[in-house]
């Protein structure tokens, strides 16, 4: 079994081109006055929430790779470094990302680390550096596991995990309107991120994909972006700081102030950390279906449309 | 990449990028143009809870909500706004305003920009409130 194989730290070589497209989309906006928009505050934290990601994967990386290299260890099967291995790495890790996505918006323990990249109410390539510094944290990487015990050395499984990242930068922006149809068919494109990023109802929880947007057709979580409606990028409930000490932690602190509230049962406070984001013991607060509920009773006429529900007790 | 690469370019990228937005004149705060713009970015942040009285600062920098459930406040997040409920608010005066100390680590402080007459007029509310 082939212990000692290296793959280059993509993500760090990745910094130059980062920063270059950054100036680049900066520059097309300010010229075209179209495109997106940035702000100071806004776009350094961001940039800091990017660095601190970087410093968190230095400093906690080897948590997740000693518990790979375990995995490494005990399995019996071993497919090589082929180009073609590291193709079906590819694909395989993006369906790997699509679920630890999906898991990220639907369990509060894991949102409480991915909040943070939706926490702008910008949307441009500064947004898509806007990374968690408590990834190891949510457990995740055990998601990861198979892969690994199928037999893709964990170092080519985290050079792929590097490379789905990078894909994923250039898609957020707004200064690409539509790409062309058999590629929006197929890949995830910045409209379809962008969907990703809306706090309107019917942009709730969709569009997981990480590279290729087929998994989010495949599991019923696709959702287009609609001309009529404009993404609303942010939260459902917008920070009110830019401390990147509170936009990382913020979440992780809700969930000890609801799980260590008084009077409530062992499974209110487990729930508190694993049911969906917005959940309450009381139903003092919505969840996205909640949310959806709502609108669509509000806006009857928009029901059964897509990223939204059929009203109570009809069907479509 | 070694970190003796890595480390200068992040720290002189992040300082870069902040200097030129600055310079080219982003760092400009979100203004709301009237009452109902107020309404809006209030019901952006409670859209079930609609407001019943709008009290604009004179700057127009942020807002004072009432509603049903009680009183809030809009105040700029940068070129966007955020809004929230003032219940447990502290007040403090400060040389050019009002400071909102509230009990949400996601919005831990306000800064109001008001004169004086206004900022007596807005304690006076808000202690209603706190």
């Amino acid at each position: 079994m082939t212990d000692m194989i290296a793959f280059p730290e993509v993500v760090h070589w990745a910094v130059p081109f980062f920063i270059a497209a950054i100036l680049a989309e900066l520059l097309w906006i300010v010229i075209k006055g179209r495109g997106g928009r940035y702000e100071t505050r806004d776009a350094l934290t961001s940039l800091v929430m990017g660095a601190g990601n970087v410093a968190s994967s230095i400093l906690l990386g080897f948590i997740a790779y000693g518990f790979f290299m375990l995995l490494w260890e005990i399995t019996p099967l071993d497919l090589g470094t082929s180009i073609g291995v590291i193709a079906l790495c590819f694909v395989l890790d993006d369906l790997r990302y699509y679920w630890v996505h999906r898991f990220g918006h639907r369990i509060r323990w894991v949102w409480a680390s991915h909040v943070n990249h939706h926490s702008s109410q910008h949307y441009n390539l500064t947004t898509a550096l806007r990374q968690t510094w408590t990834g190891t944290f949510t457990f995740m990487m055990v998601v990861r596991a198979p892969l690994i015990l199928l037999g893709f050395h964990p170092a080519m499984v985290l050079f792929v995990g590097g490379l789905n990242l990078i894909y994923q930068f250039w898609i957020h922006t707004e200064a690409i309107g539509r790409m062309p149809r058999w590629f929006e068919a197929v890949m995830n494109t910045p409209s379809h991120h962008r969907v990703h990023h809306g706090r309107n109802p019917r942009y709730l929880d969709c569009n997981y994909a990480g590279v290729f947007i087929v998994w989010d057709k495949l599991f019923g979580t696709f959702v287009p972006e609609m001309e009529e409606e404009r993404v609303d990028y942010g939260l459902v409930r917008n920070l009110g700081t830019f401390n990147p000490i509170r936009v990382a932690f913020h979440e992780w602190v809700g969930i000890f102030r609801d799980a260590t509230q008084r009077g409530l049962t062992w499974r209110e406070r487990l729930n508190y950390c694993i049911m969906p984001p917005g959940w309450s013991h009381d139903g003092s607060r919505e969840t996205s279906t909640e949310i959806k509920a709502r609108h669509v009773a509000a806006h009857p006429e928009s029901a059964g449309t897509p990223g939204l529900p059929p009203l109570r007790g009809h069907t479509r | 990449m070694p970190l003796s690469i890595l480390l200068p370019m992040v720290v002189l990228g992040i300082a870069g990028i902040a200097v030129l937005l600055h310079l080219l004149g982003l760092s400009r705060r979100a203004v709301l143009a009237d009452e109902a713009a107020a309404r809006a970015a209030w019901l952006r942040e409670y859209p079930g809870d609609a407001p019943v009285h709008v009290t604009l600062c004179q700057d127009h920098s942020a807002a004072l909500i009432e509603t049903g459930r009680g009183r809030g406040v809009v105040w700029p997040m940068g070129a966007d706004t955020t809004a929230r409920h003032l219940d447990g608010a502290r007040l403090t005066p400060t040389r050019t305003g009002l400071r909102i100390d509230l009990p949400d680590y996601t919005a831990p402080r306000v800064h109001l920009t008001l004169d004086a007459g206004e900022s007596a007029r807005w304690q006076a509310t808000l202690k209603e409130t706190a």
